[in-house]
C-alpha cells in the first residue's frame, strides 16, 4: 500500500498543532485506574441533571422520530430564545454546543494575516479554533485572574478581528462588570467583533454582572455565547448558541453547518430553556459546595481562586497532572490546570454533597505531607 | 516553540564508487553554504566519504540514496535516506567489520570512523526507511569562564522571553559565574552557541529582570523529540532563598509549552532553585562530570497532561522493575508479559547507536531483534569501550513488544533499567544504563 503524502498536503499550521485527545469513557478510566465508583468534577456537568421538564422530553421521545432529520436550522428553538430575551429568531444561530459556534464566528470574519485577541489563561478553544485556521491567537496575560481591559485594547490593531471575553472566566471564575464591559465596547467602538462568551451566565448572581443580551442593540459588532451544557445540563446533548444583530448574525449564518444539532437536543433545550426553579435549585446546590469546599480547603492551607460559575481553582503544593493520577486511584476525577497555563493548579466541580466530601477526603490522602 | 524550518538541499543517487565524488563535493559545498568553517565542512565531508564508500561497496551497492544537506545556523545534517528493503540490515551495526574492499581495515567499519568526525551520529529505521543522520556542530571561539562580580538580589523581577543577543550572551556568562559549582548542560557553557540555537529556533528562554535590565535569572527549554520537553535551570543569580523567581520562571516556560501537545517536561540537570513541587522524580542517571568523576544526577518529570493509562509490554526480567516505578509513578499502565513460545525468529539483532561526542555517551536503540542479541549487545558494549565512550545507555519501547526481547542480554552484559520517560516513545520509554564495570559476556 502507498503512503499518502501527508507532508506535501498539510499546511503549516495544522503540521504545527498536535490533536485534543479527549478522556475515555468512565467505565475504562474505572477499569485502567481501578476504582470501583467515578466523581465526575472535571467538566463542569450539572449534577441535577437537566431541567425536569427536558428529562421528560428525553423520556418520551418516540424512537421513529430517529429517522427523521432534524429541524436544519432549530426552528423551535429559536423561536422560543427569541421570546426569552426579547429578540427576533433571526438573531440566534445554534449549534453543536458553543464550541461549534465559535468556529463559526472564527470562520465567518477572519482570513489569512488576520488575529484574534484573548486571554492567555482562559477556555483554550478560541485559540485553539484560530491556530489551526491559520490565524495568529494575541492571547493576553490575565491580572489579578481577571482579563485585562487595557492590555488587550492594546493588543487590537488593524487585522484584529475577533476580540473573545470569557465572562465569567473559565477557570478563575472572574467577571468584567457592566460599567467595565461598556467601557471596553465604547473604546473597540465597533473596530472589530466582540464575542462575550457567558458559558456560565445562568450561575451568576452578582448585581453588577452585566446581561450580553441586552447590550445587543447598543453594540452591533457584540456576540454573545451561551450554552445548554452547563446550567441546563444538556452536555451529552451537546447545544448551545450565539446571538447577535440580524446583519451580524446574517453574516455569520453563512459559514454555519446546518443540520449539526440534532432533534432530541433541540426538544429537550426548548423544554429546559429558562426554566428559573432549576436555576434556583442549582444555584443553592453551588452555593452551599462552595461554602463547603472553601471552609475545608482553607483549613488544608490551600490557596483558592473563587468566583462566579459552578467551579473553584485550588493552587496544590504538588503538580497538578500527578494529583489527577492519584485521585483517579480514587475514583475522584478533576480538571489539571496546566493546560489552561495554571500549572500546580487544579480546577474543581462543585457537585453534591456526597461527591464534594470524596474529593476533600480524597485530597488530604494526596496531599504530601 | 517546535523546531523551525531548516533550509536544505538533496542529492538523489546510486549507492555506487562513480559517484563518490559528488557526494562528498555536494557535502562540502553544502555545509560551507549553511556557514561551516573549512575545518568542519572538511569532517563532516570525510564522514560522508567514509558512509557513502561504506554503502557503495559493503551495505548496499547500487542502492537508492537520497542525501540530505540541512543547515541549522549552529550544526550541519547530512542525512542518508534509503529504503530498508535494499539494505542489508545487519550491516548497520557499528560493529559490522564484512567489508569488500581488499585494503580496508577489517577491524573497523566505516559507521565508526565517520561516528568520530561529527558531535552527533544517529542511525535509526523509521516506516520502512533506514536513516543515517550526522550532525556537524559549529564550532564556537572559548569556552565562558567564570568572569562577572557576583550579582545582587534584584528588588522587583518581571518575566520576559530573551531575544536579544547581547542578554543571552550575559545570562552565560551569568550562569558559568554563579553556578560555577554545578552541572550544567553544554550550551551554557558557549555564548555564541546560546545566541545562535535561540535564533534558530530550537531552544527557548526566559528572563527574570528588573526595571533597569538586571538579570536576576532565567530558564532554557527545548524539544525533545516529538512529545517532550527538556527545560535546564532555572538559574538564579543572587537571589534570596526565599524567591519567587524559581517559580515564576518555571511557570513562563510551561505557560509556552502547555498548549502545544507536549506530554511531558524533563529536568535532566537540575539545579537547586527548581522548584521541586512542580516535578516528580523518575530516577537518576550517571553522567561523566567535566573532571572525569561519576555525578548521580536525579531527572525530574512533570506530566503535562491527563494521564489516560495505557498498556505496556515486559519480559519477566523487567516487571519488577515496571510495577515498582508505575507504583510509584501513579501512572496508571497495563502490563503484558512477553515471553518466546518456541517460534521462529532472525538469527540477527541490528542496534542503531547515536553518539554524542561532546558529552562522551552512546544511546543504542533496538532496531531488529535476533537470535544473536546478547552478542551483539556485547559486541557493541566493547566497541565502544574502546572507544572510551564513558556513558552507554539503551532505550527499551515498552510499547513495541519485540523490544522486550532484549530484556535478558541487556541484564546479562551488565545494563540496569534506571528510570521510565512516560510516552516518550510509542509507548514509555525505559532508559538502562550500563553499569561502570565490565560487562559479563
Amino acid at each position: 500500500m502507498k503512503s499518502c503524502p501527508l507532508d506535501n498536503l498539510l499546511p503549516e499550521y495544522v503540521k504545527q498543532f498536535t490533536a485534543y485527545v479527549p478522556s475515555k469513557p468512565d467505565r475504562e478510566l474505572m477499569k485502567t485506574f481501578g476504582c470501583s465508583r467515578l466523581f465526575r468534577l472535571n467538566n463542569n456537568e450539572n449534577p441535577l441533571g437537566p431541567p425536569l421538564a427536558a428529562q421528560e422530553v428525553l423520556r418520551r421521545f418516540p424512537p421513529p422520530k430517529a429517522a427523521v432529520y432534524p429541524s436544519g436550522d432549530c426552528y423551535y428553538l429559536r423561536q422560543r430564545l427569541a421570546e426569552l430575551f426579547h429578540k427576533d429568531p433571526e438573531q440566534f444561530l445554534v449549534g453543536n454546543g458553543a464550541n461549534e459556534v465559535i468556529s463559526f464566528v472564527i470562520k465567518a470574519f477572519c482570513e489569512k494575516g488576520d488575529n484574534i485577541v484573548t486571554g492567555d489563561k482562559t477556555f483554550a478553544v478560541y485559540e485553539w479554533v484560530a491556530q489551526f485556521s491559520g490565524f495568529e491567537a494575541r492571547l493576553v496575560p490575565l491580572r489579578d485572574y481577571a482579563f485585562d481591559d487595557e492590555a488587550m485594547l492594546g493588543e487590537v490593531d488593524e487585522r484584529t478581528k475577533i476580540v473573545f471575553v470569557c465572562n465569567p472566566n473559565n477557570p478563575t471564575g472572574t467577571y468584567w462588570s457592566t460599567a467595565g464591559m461598556r467601557r471596553f465596547l465604547d473604546a473597540i467602538d465597533g473596530r472589530c467583533i466582540v464575542v462575550i462568551d457567558e458559558a456560565y451566565y445562568e450561575f451568576v448572581e452578582q448585581d453588577d454582572y452585566p446581561d450580553g443580551m441586552s447590550l445587543i442593540d447598543e453594540y452591533p459588532n457584540l456576540v454573545v455565547f451561551r450554552t445548554f451544557s452547563k446550567m441546563y445540563g444538556l452536555a451529552g446533548l451537546r447545544i448551545g448558541y450565539l446571538a447577535g444583530t440580524r446583519e451580524v448574525v446574517d453574516v455569520i449564518r453563512r459559514t454555519c453547518i446546518v443540520y449539526s444539532v440534532n432533534a432530541l437536543a433541540q426538544e429537550a433545550a426548548l423544554a429546559a430553556a429558562g426554566d428559573e426553579l432549576h436555576i434556583r435549585n442549582t444555584r443553592d446546590l453551588v452555593r452551599q459546595g462552595k461554602e463547603f469546599l472553601r471552609k475545608e480547603l482553607t483549613q488544608l492551607n490551600l490557596p483558592l481562586v473563587v468566583g462566579e460559575g459552578n467551579y473553584l481553582m485550588v493552587k496544590l503544593p504538588m503538580s497538578d497532572t500527578l494529583a489527577y493520577r492519584k485521585l483517579m486511584t480514587k475514583g475522584i476525577m478533576i480538571r489539571t490546570m496546566t493546560g489552561f497555563r495554571f500549572p500546580n493548579h487544579i480546577r474543581v466541580t462543585v457537585s453534591k454533597m456526597e461527591a464534594l466530601e470524596a474529593f476533600v477526603e480524597a485530597l488530604k490522602a494526596i496531599l504530601p505531607c | 516553540m517546535k523546531p523551525s524550518f531548516k533550509p536544505e538541499v538533496v542529492l538523489r543517487l546510486r549507492a555506487d564508487m562513480t559517484f563518490l565524488p559528488l557526494a562528498t563535493a555536494f557535502a562540502e559545498k553544502s555545509a560551507i553554504a549553511f556557514g561551516l568553517e573549512e575545518p568542519e565542512a572538511l569532517s563532516l565531508t570525510l564522514a560522508v566519504e567514509e558512509i557513502f564508500v561504506y554503502l557503495s561497496r559493503t551495505a548496499c551497492p547500487g542502492g537508492e540514496v537520497r542525501i540530505y544537506s540541512r543547515g541549522g545556523g549552529y550544526f550541519v545534517e547530512i542525512e542518508f535516506l534509503f529504503p530498508a528493503e535494499d539494505f542489508d540490515m545487519k550491516s548497520f551495526n557499528i560493529t559490522t567489520k564484512a567489508s569488500l574492499d581488499p585494503d580496508a581495515d577489517f577491524s573497523e567499519t566505516g559507521l565508526l570512523i565517520a561516528s568520530r568526525m561529527v558531535e552527533q551520529f544517529r542511525f535509526e529505521e523509521i516506516e520502512q526507511k533506514l536513516r543515517l543522520t550526522l550532525t556537524k556542530a559549529k564550532t564556537y571561539p572559548d569556552h565562558c569562564v567564570p568572569d562577572l562580580p557576583p550579582a545582587s538580589p534584584l528588588k522587583g523581577f518581571s518575566i520576559k522571553e530573551a531575544v536579544d543577543p547581547e542578554e543571552l550572551k550575559l545570562l552565560v556568562r551569568r550562569i558559568n559565574t554563579e553556578c560555577a559549582g554545578q552541572v550544567f548542560p553544554e550550551i551554557c557553557r558557549a555564548p555564541g552557541l546560546m545566541v545562535d540555537i535561540v535564533a534558530a529556533g530550537d531552544y527557548k528562554v526566559a528572563l527574570a529582570v528588573d526595571k533597569m535590565g538586571h538579570i536576576g535569572g532565567g530558564i532554557i527549554w527545548k524539544w525533545e523529540g516529538t512529545g517532550l520537553i527538556e527545560c535546564f535551570g532555572p538559574y538564579l543569580f543572587g537571589q534570596p532563598a526565599d524567591s519567587t523567581m524559581g517559580s515564576a520562571l518555571l511557570d513562563s516556560c510551561i505557560a509556552d509549552i502547555a498548549r502545544t501537545g507536549a506530554k511531558g517536561l524533563i529536568n535532566r540537570f537540575p539545579t537547586p532553585d527548581l522548584p521541586k513541587e512542580y516535578f516528580e522524580p523518575l530516577g537518576s542517571l550517571t553522567f561523566q562530570a567535566g573532571d572525569g568523576e561519576a555525578a548521580e544526577l536525579v531527572a525530574y518529570y512533570r506530566h503535562l497532561e491527563e494521564d489516560l493509562g495505557g498498556t505496556v509490554w515486559s519480559h519477566p526480567l523487567l516487571e519488577g522493575f515496571l510495577q515498582h516505578q508505575y507504583r510509584k509513578l501513579f501512572f496508571a499502565r497495563e502490563i503484558l508479559p512477553v515471553k518466546r513460545a518456541g517460534e521462529s525468529c532472525s538469527p540477527f539483532s541490528v542496534l542503531s547507536a547515536e553518539f554524542d561526542r561532546g558529552r562522551n555517551r552512546v544511546t543504542l536503540r533496538p532496531v531488529w531483534w535476533g537470535e544473536d542479541a546478547h552478542f551483539c549487545l556485547a559486541d557493541h558494549v566493547e566497541t565502544l569501550r574502546r572507544e572510551l565512550i564513558s556513558s552507554i545507555f539503551f532505550e527499551m519501547d515498552v510499547g513495541k513488544s519485540w523490544q522486550c526481547h532484549f530484556t535478558p542480554a541487556l541484564v546479562e552484559n551488565g545494563f540496569q533499567p534506571r528510570l521510565i520517560l512516560p510516552y516518550a516513545g510509542k509507548g514509555d520509554l525505559v532508559i538502562f544504563q550500563l553499569t561502570t564495570g565490565e560487562s559479563r559476556s
